[in-house]
């Protein structure tokens, strides 16, 4: 663990309970994130991954009941160092048999009441998220700028309504949006989908949080109004500086502002490193789940290769049924029979392809 | 602590879970309350169709007056005329039945009507009936009954007219929240499209398949409703005159109520056939 | 609040106002043709206000010159309502409005009281267990509300008489209609019973528990949370407020009818015993004045749930 780093997850698992198939459905299963200060990690990857579940589970805020969540998510800032997920446990009984989770005692209450004091400095403090869909995210009875009030006075040391009002209009500046001394005044719904992310972006940075979690910010979003976002995005990358998990699948606003990326798929990570080595094309080393995402990028290029857009052949992984072996092996284009044994029954672990580069992949081990 | 368990490890074998096993205790226990109280129901229209009650309800035996229980063969005691209490008892379930069945028929029929003109057309049938709606719903039902009594005459068909016409309002509040809801899933559009020309049949899918479960529901509980009035208004002196025997006091359960609490997530047509009247027997002590 | 956003609210006010009175008029219509219907013909009394004998002939009815077409008479009828003259009591010879408001008052102490015990009863259990899910305590106590709201309340205003008269003698009942001072302990058993006894407790607390547990998986919660905020202040205005004064309102009628059973038993001099009286003495214009009264009020707690609506929701003063 490098001494820079402010979030590192290890082997994070998240399990949801599905009473109507009386199974568990393993959203996360198994993943090892690090992120630095100041750099900006992207994870990619299609619904359904667990994407957003692994940025939720750093939270807190996977409702009680009726999800799991295992592993160690270690946070280090200036004022904070500590598990987020310690003794969770202490709520969950857990019985296994031959490595797959079999049955389950929750304590839901207490483990919900346990995850809120965990997470009650750190929540808005140290770090902040911003989410999908802005215009429902934000509070619709509430003008914005009280809402970014709201948070300044609760996660910073200032108190006092009238200079936290100032700071709420200074962050309202710094994202951009037209006329804040009007736009304190309006309520969410009278304002379009890009100034309400705006907003929210200015209320997440101005608690002043050591990390910023980021779960899809231009999804929700027409595509003009995208591109803008990830332009203000980069802007306040380099003006701000924010440490940021950035969550999306859209890979070009991964690949404008990632510093690192991680890819991945039906809930672990199956390909992990700097953007420029993971996210350009025809580098050596490279998942063919990740090539096959580049190649799918509807751009002029792909087109006038192949005459038709590159979809990646098959259904995404159905997180009940996780089949032996690679999780990817049923949709790979890349299996040969040297290594089509392994691939379909054991499933490959990281593996190191070049300094800070790792792959899941039976290719490269 | 809460227990959460994988059905089986095997992979291939993760089909829909048996039916019974899903459903929980409580609806199990629901689900018999209704059965009992249907087979009651029965149970007291045979005996008095077929003469086989224990005593002749309406005899009146002047040297047992207000008898406590198990004299002379009279399981329950009788009432102050000398009339057996237990067979009163069961004849009186078929006095409420009948009447609140009137009150759900008026109340379903014309509040699908209702529903169906204000969902599926919309506009000024919206209007007109959303009005019409909370006009009826501006009654205290009991206010209005005292009305219609104090103008016309205490039966408890007209009575149970009134409730059932007050009752339209939720049945017609419901089915158009349903309709509307089911408007946007887009497959009225759909079958418009496919050229089903007949709203009829369309209303076949819309009602039968859709809207029986609430409709059900709305039924029975509008029966133990209706129920609890006939047993208010007899306790007024409105109800059910003499010599039909309804003089005990019956308070119903619902576990129809239960039964829609519980169910929510799982829309199981059983547990729907649950009739709300768990009859509970309470002796006039005097 | 700013100046340019109250004036969108009164207009939504004023309309409101407007639809409570187009409904107080399809009240009054619908109360006049039950009359009208009635083989009584009760207007030739209502419209001369006398106290006639029951052998009304048409040739009486002449001499009083009481318009003889229906909508003549109702809009007679009505403009009478409107001016106050709601006829006299066939029984007492006086007049019904004052009447009605008078023992009314009454009522509306029932009313009210029995609504805070019943939300007293309701809520914590709606929060609790919107906060917590299903705990034993939030299970046994829904299950509670359901039998309690199943009792008729009559049964049940007898059961809680018998036990606290006979069994510890608490709660002294003993007052006339001619007492006005109700002092508390007389206060007490009615509204208890009436409160928890009318068959609304069960249905309140579902719709609570079911709007807050829809307002908690909101997203704005979900960014409250994230941004460690309280997020009872956050959803008190969609989750608690708004639920409350609907579910109030529109249980209003139910209470009130409860209320005349409860009055009838507990022998509480108040709108709903002169309701069942009025009615065993086909007193018309008594039982008229109070259905209408009673529907006033229906539409008033309406009318106040609509605005306590616009005032605390944004979304429906700005288009």
């Amino acid at each position: 663990m490098s001494i820079a780093s402010v979030l590192k997850i290890e082997n994070l698992r998240t399990y949801f309970y599905s009473r109507s198939k009386e199974a568990f459905i393993r959203s996360v299963d198994g993943v090892n994130l690090e992120i630095d200060k100041g750099e900006t990690l992207g994870i990619v990857g299609e619904s359904g991954s667990g994407k957003s579940i692994t940025a939720l589970s750093t939270m807190g805020l996977i409702s009680a009941e009726p999800g799991v969540i295992i592993g160690k998510i270690r946070l280090t800032t200036e004022n904070v160092q500590k598990d987020l997920l310690q003794d969770l446990n202490n709520y969950v009984k857990i019985n296994t048999s031959p490595g797959r989770i079999m049955e389950v005692y929750k304590d839901n209450s207490g483990w919900q009441k346990y995850t809120d004091r965990m997470m009650r400095g750190i929540r808005g403090k140290e770090i902040s998220m911003i989410f999908q869909n802005p215009k429902v995210s934000l509070n619709p009875f509430i003008t914005i700028g009280k809402q970014i009030t709201e948070s300044i006075m609760l996660n910073t040391p200032i108190k006092n309504r009238n200079e936290a009002k100032e700071r709420a209009l200074y962050w309202l500046e710094q994202v951009k949006i037209d006329s804040p001394r009007l736009r304190y005044n309006n309520n969410p719904h009278g304002l379009s989908g890009g100034m309400c992310q705006r907003a929210m972006i200015a209320m997440a940075l101005s608690s002043e949080p050591s990390l910023l979690v980021a779960d899809e910010p231009t999804t929700g979003l027409d595509a003009t109004i995208q591109s803008k976002i990830v332009s203000l995005l980069a802007e306040l990358k380099s003006s701000v500086g924010v440490t940021t998990m950035l969550i999306s699948h859209d890979i070009n606003v991964i690949m404008e502002l990632s510093d690192k990326v991680a890819v991945m798929y039906g809930g672990t990570v199956l390909e992990h490193g700097p953007a420029k080595d993971v996210l350009t094309e025809g580098s050596l080393y490279k998942h063919p789940y990740t090539e096959a995402l580049l190649a799918s990028i509807p751009n002029e290029q792909h087109i006038r290769e192949k005459g038709y857009l590159q979809a990646i052949k098959g259904d995404v992984l159905d997180t009940i049924n996780i089949p032996e072996g690679c999780r990817f092996h049923a949709r790979c284009k890349k299996i040969t029979d040297k290594t089509r044994e392994q691939c379909e029954h054991i499933e490959p672990d990281l593996n190191g392809v070049s300094p800070g580069h790792s792959v899941r992949c039976w290719l490269f081990i | 602590m809460k227990r959460y368990s994988q059905y089986s490890t095997n992979i291939s074998d993760f089909s829909d879970v048996p039916f019974w096993k899903k459903a929980g205790t409580m609806d199990l226990v629901y689900v018999s309350y209704g059965i009992f109280i249907v087979i009651l129901v029965i149970v007291s229209y045979i005996l008095g169709a077929f003469n086989l009650l224990p005593f002749d309800p309406h005899e009146i035996n002047i040297k047992l007056l207000m008898a406590p229980p198990k004299t002379a063969g009279h399981i329950l005691g009788t009432d102050f005329m000398g009339r057996d209490i237990l067979s009163r008892l069961i004849i009186g379930i078929q006095a409420y039945f009948l009447p609140g069945l009137l009150a759900i028929a008026i109340a379903l029929v014309i509040g699908t009507c209702f529903g169906i003109l204000a969902g599926y057309w919309g506009g000024g049938f919206d209007t007109a009936i959303t009005y019409i709606n909370n006009l009826l719903n501006s009654f205290p039902r009991l206010v209005l009954i005292l009305l219609m009594v104090a103008a016309f005459k205490p039966d408890i068909y007209y009575i149970m007219v009134i409730v059932g016409i007050t009752n339209v309002p939720v049945v017609a509040s419901l089915i158009k929240g349903k309709i509307q809801f089911l408007k946007q899933k887009y497959f009225i559009e759909a079958a418009t499209a496919l050229g089903l020309k007949n709203r009829i049949i369309i209303f076949k899918h819309i009602l039968w398949h859709n809207c029986r479960s609430v409709l059900i529901i709305q039924a029975t509980l509008g029966m133990a409703e209706a129920i609890l009035m006939e047993t208010s208004l007899s306790y007024l002196g409105f109800g059910v005159q003499e010599p039909i025997p309804s003089w005990e006091i019956w308070f119903c359960l619902e576990p129809t109520t239960l039964c829609r609490a519980s169910s929510g997530r799982r829309r199981h047509r059983h547990l729907l056939y649950c009739l709300p009247s768990w009859v509970f027997i309470y002796l006039a002590t005097g | 609040m700013k100046l340019s956003a109250i004036r969108p609210i009164l207009l939504l006010i004023c309309k409101e106002l407007a639809i409570a009175g187009l409904l107080l008029l399809g009240v009054s219509f619908i109360v006049f043709i039950i009359l009208f219907l009635s083989p009584g013909d009760p207007f030739s009394l209502l419209l001369k206000g006398q106290m006639a004998s029951d052998a009304v002939g048409a040739g009486t009815r002449e001499a009083l010159r009481v318009p003889a077409a229906w909508y003549a008479q109702y809009l007679s009828w009505l403009s009478n309502i409107l001016r106050g003259n709601f006829g006299t009591s066939i029984r007492t010879g006086l007049p019904v409005l004052s009447e009605v408001i008078r023992v009314g008052i009454n009522t509306l102490y029932l009313t009210i009281g029995s609504m805070l015990v019943t939300l007293l009863l309701a809520v914590p259990i709606a929060i609790l267990s919107a906060r917590r899910g299903m705990t034993v305590f939030t299970w046994t106590s829904t299950i509670f509300t359901y039998v309690v709201s199943a009792l008729p309340v009559f049964w049940f205003g007898y059961i809680v008489i018998y036990i606290s008269m006979h069994q510890f003698g608490l709660f002294p009942l003993a007052f006339g209609s001619s007492s006005q001072k109700i002092g508390w302990l007389y206060f007490m058993p009615p509204v208890l019973v009436l409160g928890i006894g009318n068959g609304t407790i069960s249905e309140v607390v579902r719709y609570l528990r079911e709007e807050m547990e829809r307002v908690f998986s909101e997203d704005y919660i979900r960014l409250a949370r994230a941004k460690g905020a309280s997020i009872w202040k956050h959803s008190f205005k969609e989750g608690f407020l708004i639920p409350i004064t609907e579910i109030i309102a529109s249980k209003i009628p139910f209470i009130l009818g409860g209320a005349v059973v409860v009055e009838q038993v507990f022998n509480w001099p108040g709108m709903g015993r002169m309701a069942w009286q009025a009615a065993q003495d086909r007193d018309y214009p008594l039982i008229m004045g109070i259905t209408i009264v009673a529907a006033i009020i229906v539409r008033l707690g309406s009318l106040i749930q609509s605005v306590v609506y616009i005032i605390v929701n944004p979304r429906a003063s700005q288009k």
